[in-house]
């Protein structure tokens, strides 16, 4: 009984690391995969989704109510700074990151001003089960189904819907889309929004683990940049199963060492697969196929 | 006959501080240039202690700033790591000059020693990156991996196992106490706090960093480099190794990143992780980019004009500094992307009307 | 005699497409070799192909005799390697000296380096544009820049990749006599093209590529008498 004890202690953790890179990372793979953009900001818009959800819930809004209140809230901010900034920027990947950057200290700074330099958390709902002498939180057993979930869900809003059908094709050729009468600009603007909502969803997600802080973004932010780095542009063939692999690596690590070289392990990893597979996970994938 | 084959070389050299690289030739620079020489080396003669401590501590920072001019203005490389050889430098300096002490020149040989350190670090690094065809977008995202891993890394070296040699690494807190550098001298060694002798020590290496900059960038390999970030595809068709180019760039703008470092402790006696964080790692992209980063002077006289803005703010209105940063960034790659500072040194001399 | 250059048996696949099928193809020292095919019969990839940006999937590539299809593509262009493709690849932000001057350092130095770029200007019929910003040229002359980028290296073999796309006809002209200087100062040629004037104006031999096979090899007058030729130009639409 003891070895199936650590046997689920050890999924548990993979599980557990493995949603957090597939929800921290989705929306920025959305906007990177299919525009090529880089958010440096994406981490204030997980911020927005949190303090968005912290805000509804305190003001009376179910958890559920509010989570996709934060997430809508971060969605239509993401769209305003799409149509401000990040299209005046295509096919400028160095300066998009310059100027994202700009905007995430605009945010967080602005968020600081604000709102001051904490705000009322959420609890944690469900508490916890005991499994051999461990406690585990069902919450974060709820954060993996919601890992799932998304993937399902972006996959049929991809794969299945006019707007993925549209999104990809505005995205694949431009002008041959506006000449079919799509109006690119506002897939553009949907697009870049969804990642943020995204974002905002994951804010939300977790904000009931965290304490709410105007830079708590920069606790994703990196996990979510070297997943969807080392997954390449594709989400589904590449995010996904980067989230995979580096969620194993990140636990077998915190497992033996503890957080900190967990977090180290997963960065290192990240640095030896680019030199392996320079085009990401998805790169490498697509490559065999052709 | 010896004499005119020494000085040859030397001559062509000096030439090559004009070129196609640089903005400013002849006197119209030069002499507003000689200007602003004077005035900065009389300057602490006009000013308190604290005020020319304060002017250095801009200078320090500069290093870091032509680093990343030559690495992304030159180069076409925008690393995120240039406060990861920052940290490398500084903390390199604490370790060797905590353990080793103060006399003989040490100071000296560590500075020497904590660049090189951060030097060999940026090569292996850049090795990896560059021969493994990694650049773009995933070469900034993994240089600023690397900043990002060594602040995190260095955080938690609370404790007292944590340490080398008598040095404590003592985390989130930093190293503090190493000596400031001290110039062996008979009769009482020199030791250059923050002050007089800090400042002109630092304004002279940073002339011999700017004239050495101009001189590189100007040169045939600079002429290479250049090549490499307009089209990096067509430079490989030309014969040239396309790596090793990079991976130059890229070694010796880390190293002056480190050099930033070093001088940082010396002038406060100190060095922290946060130098790591991803808020520092984005300043002197700040810096370069609203300077003007394809020119060494742009990059240098935006860096200095905007660190005093950001003392100015953080002073004056702390919460405001950063944002006002962030708006100033935004608006510069929305409006000036090659640099504002550029954009007028341009108009002033006319690029693009050479006669 | 050796070939200049050969390829054996050399094979590209990107998956399951097939591009370069099992291709014997030599260039002469001294020839003016023209590469003609519909698009789409792996010109391009055969170029690229014999710079080193693809490895093949199999077959060897051979330059002056030796076996040169594991080096990089900076190490032909040193051995004498030069290319032009068909998209000017000038650095379109700095001016026409600093290009031809980038191009010409790897050979020359200082003083001789001054005269062989003013040598080349006028050559490429550019003297009077020396200042001007690359990407500020005509269509035309940019790919005159990028003849002359490739032919400072002082290459034996230049492999041109449509050399006059996009040109008017008394610029390909130009460019044609352009070509047959080069030729005659000892520069071997390997060129794709579709202008069949330009062909006739210029080649030595030509080779017809289909389906990244080769069809027909032979002079100009060889190749267009021959059946299977005719009827690949004439299956496809209106060719020039």
């Amino acid at each position: 009984m003891d070895i199936g004890n650590a046997l689920f202690g050890f999924l548990y953790q993979i599980g557990d690391a493995a949603a957090f890179l597939v929800l921290a990372s989705t929306g920025l793979a959305v906007v990177f995969g299919m525009m090529g953009v880089i958010n440096m900001a994406h981490g204030e818009f997980i911020m927005f989704g949190a303090y968005g959800t912290a805000m509804a819930v305190r003001a009376g809004l179910p958890l559920p109510a509010a989570i996709i209140l934060g997430s809508l809230a971060a969605g239509v901010i993401g769209m305003i700074v799409e149509r401000l900034v990040i299209c005046r920027l295509y096919g400028r990947p160095l300066d998009t990151i310059v100027a994202t950057w700009g905007i995430s200290l605009i945010f967080s700074q602005g968020i600081l001003i604000l709102l001051g330099s904490s705000f009322p958390g959420v609890s944690t709902p469900f508490g916890s089960f005991t499994v051999g002498t461990y406690s585990y939180s069902w919450y974060r057993l709820v954060l993996m189904a919601a890992a799932l979930l998304l993937l399902f869900a972006l996959w049929f809003l991809v794969n299945r819907t006019q707007f993925g059908i549209l999104a990809r094709a505005t995205i694949q050729v431009p002008h041959m889309a506006e000449a079919l009468g799509v109006k690119t600009r506002t897939i553009y603007s949907l697009t870049f929004g969804l990642g943020a909502a995204l974002a905002g969803l994951t804010g939300g997600l977790y904000a009931p683990t965290m304490t709410m802080v105007p830079t708590m973004g920069s606790t994703f932010i990196l996990e979510a940049f070297v997943t969807v780095v080392v997954g390449g542009a594709d989400i589904f063939i590449g995010t996904a199963p980067a989230a995979g692999v580096l969620g194993i690596t990140k636990a077998l690590f915190t497992s033996w060492q503890g957080q900190l070289t967990g977090q180290i392990a997963l960065l290192v990893a990240v640095i030896l697969v680019i030199r392996l597979l320079p085009k990401g996970l998805s790169g490498w994938m697509l490559k065999e196929r052709t | 006959m010896t004499n005119k084959k020494m000085t040859m070389p030397l001559v062509q050299c000096l030439s090559r501080v004009n070129g196609p690289q640089t903005l400013g030739r002849g006197l119209g620079f030069w002499i507003p240039f000689a200007a602003v020489l004077v005035i900065a080396f009389v300057f602490p003669m006009f000013s308190d202690d604290y005020t020319t401590g304060n002017v250095a501590y801009f200078f320090t920072w500069l290093f870091m700033a032509a680093g990343l001019c030559l690495m992304w203005g030159y180069s076409g490389t925008l690393s995120f790591g240039q406060t990861a050889f920052f940290g490398i430098g500084g903390y390199a300096y604490g370790i060797l000059t905590i353990n080793f002490g103060a006399d003989n020149g040490i100071t000296l040989y560590a500075l020497g020693a904590s660049i090189l350190f951060g030097a060999i670090a940026a090569a292996l690094l850049g090795y990896f990156l560059f021969y493994g065809r990694i650049n773009g977008v995933f070469l900034g995202i993994v240089t600023l991996a690397v900043s990002i891993l060594l602040e995190r890394f260095m955080a938690q070296t609370a404790g007292p196992q944590w340490h080398i040699g008598q040095a404590r690494l003592n985390g989130f807190n930093g190293m503090n106490g190493m000596p400031a550098l001290t110039i062996p001298w008979p009769g009482g060694d020199i030791v250059l706090l923050a002050g007089p002798g800090f400042y002109y020590v630092v304004l002279c290496l940073l002339l011999f960093v700017y004239f050495g900059i101009r001189i590189l960038v100007n040169s045939r390999w600079g002429n290479v480099l250049v090549a490499i970030r307009e089209n990096p595809e067509r430079a490989e068709m030309l014969g040239y190794d396309v790596r090793k180019f990079q991976l130059g760039a890229f070694v010796i703008g880390s190293a002056l990143a480190s050099l930033s470092g070093v001088l940082y402790t010396c002038w406060g006696q100190y060095i922290t992780p946060s130098s790591m964080s991803l808020t520092s790692a984005a300043l002197p992209i700040v810096w370069v980019a609203i300077g003007g980063r394809s020119d060494i002077t742009a990059s240098l006289v935006g860096a200095f004009l905007t660190l005093i803005l950001f003392q100015t703010l953080t002073v004056n209105g702390a919460q405001y500094a950063l944002i006002i940063m962030g708006v100033l960034l935004l608006v510069n790659v929305l409006t000036a992307p090659e640099g504002v500072v550029l954009q007028l040194l341009k108009v002033r001399f006319k690029i693009g009307r050479r006669k | 005699m050796i070939s200049l250059l050969q390829t054996i048996n050399l094979n590209k696949s990107f998956g399951g497409l097939h591009i370069t099928n099992n291709v014997n193809l030599t260039v002469e020292t001294g020839e003016i070799h023209c590469l003609i095919g519909p698009n789409g019969a792996g010109k391009s990839t055969l170029f690229r192909l014999l710079l080193g940006e693809y490895a093949p999937s199999s077959g060897k590539i051979l330059y002056q005799g030796q076996e040169i299809t594991r080096l990089k593509p900076f190490q032909r262009v040193q051995r004498g390697i030069s290319v032009k493709f068909q998209v000017p690849g000038i650095f379109k932000g700095l001016t026409v000296r600093q290009n031809l001057e980038i191009a010409l350092q790897s050979r020359w130095k200082g003083k001789e380096l001054q005269e062989e770029a003013q040598r080349l200007r006028t050559f490429l019929h550019l003297e009077g544009n020396a200042e001007e910003r690359a990407g500020n040229l005509s269509h035309g002359q940019q790919q005159w820049l990028e003849i002359g980028m490739a032919m400072s290296l002082k290459p034996r073999l230049l492999l041109l990749d449509e050399p006059t796309a996009g040109m008017s006809p008394e610029e390909t002209q130009v460019t044609g006599e352009m070509i047959m200087e080069l030729n005659q100062r000892g520069v071997s040629i390997l060129a794709v093209e579709h202008d069949m004037d330009f062909v006739r104006q210029v080649a030595h031999r030509v080779t017809v590529l289909h389906f990244g096979k080769i069809f027909a090899q032979g002079t100009i007058d060889e190749v267009m008498a021959n059946e299977e030729v005719a009827q690949i130009y004439l299956g496809e639409p209106a060719y020039a």
